[in-house]
């Protein structure tokens, strides 16, 4: 096992440059790079047995694989594949690929290390990697945007790296398990950290700008894999050491609330998906034990959406409930909105049920209640017009579609939120399957009778940059006082 | 003295994080940035010189020092790397912004970009 996943974590970066040198051969190396980690996510799922490796002596790097990092580099497999095939026959240069392959190669480290030093420089990567990918176009907006994330990933950096010199200062070792013996102003600036680059509750609110404005194929890989980068080390921590699991799960359940109450007033498709990410991260985190299910379903379901939205004539709901879109990529959507929702029939259903299964008190209430809201929010895309003759003249778009593109990565995305169910069948009870409807049904008579005609502004303040800084000194404090007490 | 030392890395990092939330001109917030990046720095040589000042150079003579501990100072030697590529990459974007927006004003630039 050991050669296997040194061989796998390394190969991204030497392929990375490797197309560098080979531009011809970019979509297939990285295609393969793709796959080959679906093979190996798909391993890790089989053998359920927990690998852990200490390479380099004590000090060194700390990796650890089981079936939870299992489903996070099965999401990233597939979601990058989906990407690369819908960029295939575009015009993008070998740099685009080569920082798919970078960025694809250090989620992965994400996903598997175990200790503080590996997880920071793999964030660190992500975030060059990331600014690399949003500045691609050399606009200026999108230069704008992407700075603006990495100044905001590196200030928290900053904060993260000196909760880690602490964690050394008393285990003398960079490990994840040590975070328990640690001071609690340790714990307070790594878990401000770690919520700010996974876009948690208020430090998250960078994220609707920055996924919002990104280039389509690079929205679906930032919101269908690259915030769960962030997410992950937190449920992997909150699973490590029990202290830390309800503070995570109180900003969990926070973010979901606020997720859903942002994206609710958005008239915009791709800022509606954005905050959307914002609840459904709360998800994840409110259930660790779930939480690697429910970022395969999310994970696939997300970037499927964006990837349609990006193809819509227009990005406002306005114009959308006018122009009636094809039949089949409204049935496309439909598949990955229900999905999120929690419809029966798809992957999101058993996602669901075993988040929600665990929580009781009002950890249970809030998280139903969100569930409700993500209803009422799919129930925009569901009650958008379709025909099935739709006139090519001006309501089919534009110079980005590429059918064939489109509906092989579509494909790719929907199978598997088709084949992800049936490995969820116990979640088939009774009592589920009326909750679930349930659910939806309210989400959408919400919908149909109220909020269709109400459009509600809320001012967008927060999300400047000062803002956004300033708010991680209140999470700071909030940490802190969550954690003493 | 060591708590001293330590009060003046906080203040440090302190001094950068305030410089970002209320300097308005972009550059000035990255050099803030990096004053917080140069806290951080010594605070971790600060933890490594914790057992002792001297190198931790194995000499094979002579009797055992107390050395300084070599791990917190290698490992901010990465960060010291990746610290200064991020540096770079933002003042490229700042070259970029600043064809459109020469003066840098965080506001104008905010209100140029944001749709």
């Amino acid at each position: 096992m050991s050669p296997i996943t040194i061989g796998w974590i390394t190969l991204p970066f030497f392929l990375g440059f490797s197309i560098y040198l080979l531009p011809r051969l970019a979509r297939h190396l990285a295609l393969g790079m793709a796959l080959l980690s679906g093979g190996y996510g798909f391993y890790c799922l089989l053998d359920p047995a927990t690998v852990t490796l200490q390479l380099l002596g004590n000090f060194g790097v700390t990796l650890m694989i089981d079936s939870l990092s299992g489903f996070f580099i099965l999401t990233n497999a597939v979601v990058t594949a989906a990407v690369i095939l819908y960029c295939w026959p575009t015009d993008k240069s070998a740099f685009f690929f080569t920082q798919v392959v970078i960025l694809h190669g250090s989620v992965n480290s994400a996903f598997i290390c175990a200790d503080f030093i590996s997880l920071y420089v793999a964030l660190e990567v992500i975030s060059i990697a990331t600014f690399l990918l949003i500045a691609y176009s050399r606009a200026d907006r999108a230069i704008w945007v992407g700075l603006r994330y990495l100044f905001i990933s590196n200030t928290a950096m900053l904060f993260y790296l000196i909760g880690a010199v602490l964690v050394y200062q008393s285990n003398h070792s960079f490990a994840f398990a040590g975070l328990g013996r640690a001071p609690t102003e340790a714990i307070a600036l790594i878990v401000l950290g770690l919520l700010t680059k996974g876009g948690i509750f208020v430090s998250g609110l960078w994220l609707p700008l920055t996924h919002a404005e990104a280039e389509t194929p690079v929205s679906a890989l930032l919101s269908g894999v690259v915030i769960k980068a962030g997410v992950f080390p937190l449920v992997r921590c909150a699973l490590l050491v029990e202290d830390l699991a309800p503070v995570v799960t109180v900003f969990g359940a926070g973010a979901a609330l606020l997720g859903v109450g942002y994206a609710l007033v958005e008239t915009d498709t791709k800022r509606l998906l954005a905050s959307s990410t914002l609840s459904q991260m709360g998800f994840l985190l409110v259930a660790p034990a779930a939480a690697g299910t429910y970022a395969l379903t999310h994970g696939l379901a997300k970037a499927a959406l964006f990837l349609i939205a990006g193809n819509l004539p227009s990005r406002s709901f306005q114009s959308l409930r006018q122009n009636p879109m094809g039949r089949s990529l409204w049935i496309a959507m439909a598949i990955a909105a229900l999905s999120i929702a929690g419809m029966p029939l798809f992957a999101g259903f058993g996602a669901k049920a075993l988040t929600l299964k665990g929580l009781v008190g009002w950890r249970a209430i809030a998280l139903n209640g969100a569930a409700v809201g993500t209803a009422i929010l799919m129930s925009k895309f569901l009650f958008l017009p379709s025909s099935s003759w739709p006139d090519k003249g001006d309501s089919l778009p534009s110079p980005r579609a590429r059918p064939a593109e489109l509906w092989t990565a579509l494909g790719l995305l929907l199978s598997g939120l088709v084949v992800a169910n049936g490995t969820s069948l116990d979640s088939y009870t009774g009592a589920n399957l009326v909750k679930a409807l349930g659910t939806l049904g309210l989400g959408g008579l919400i919908y149909y009778f109220t909020l269709q005609t109400v459009t509600l502004r809320i001012p967008r303040g927060a999300e400047t940059l000062e803002h956004l800084i300033g708010a991680m000194s209140l999470m700071l404090a909030a940490l802190f006082w969550m954690v003493l007490t | 003295m060591d708590s001293v030392l330590e009060a003046c890395v906080f203040a440090t990092v302190f001094c950068g994080f305030l410089g970002i939330i209320l300097k308005k001109n972009l550059m000035m917030k990255i050099i803030a940035m990096d004053v917080m990046s140069t806290g951080v720095i010594a605070c971790y040589v600060l933890v490594a010189a914790r057992g002792g000042w001297f190198t931790p150079i194995a000499s094979g003579r002579g009797e055992p020092v107390a050395y300084a501990d070599p791990v917190p100072q290698a490992v901010i030697l990465t960060a010291i790397v990746i610290g200064f590529s991020i540096q770079a990459l933002m003042l490229v974007g700042t070259m970029k912004l600043a064809r459109d927006t020469p003066t840098l004003e965080i506001d104008e630039i905010e209100r140029n970009n944001t749709p």
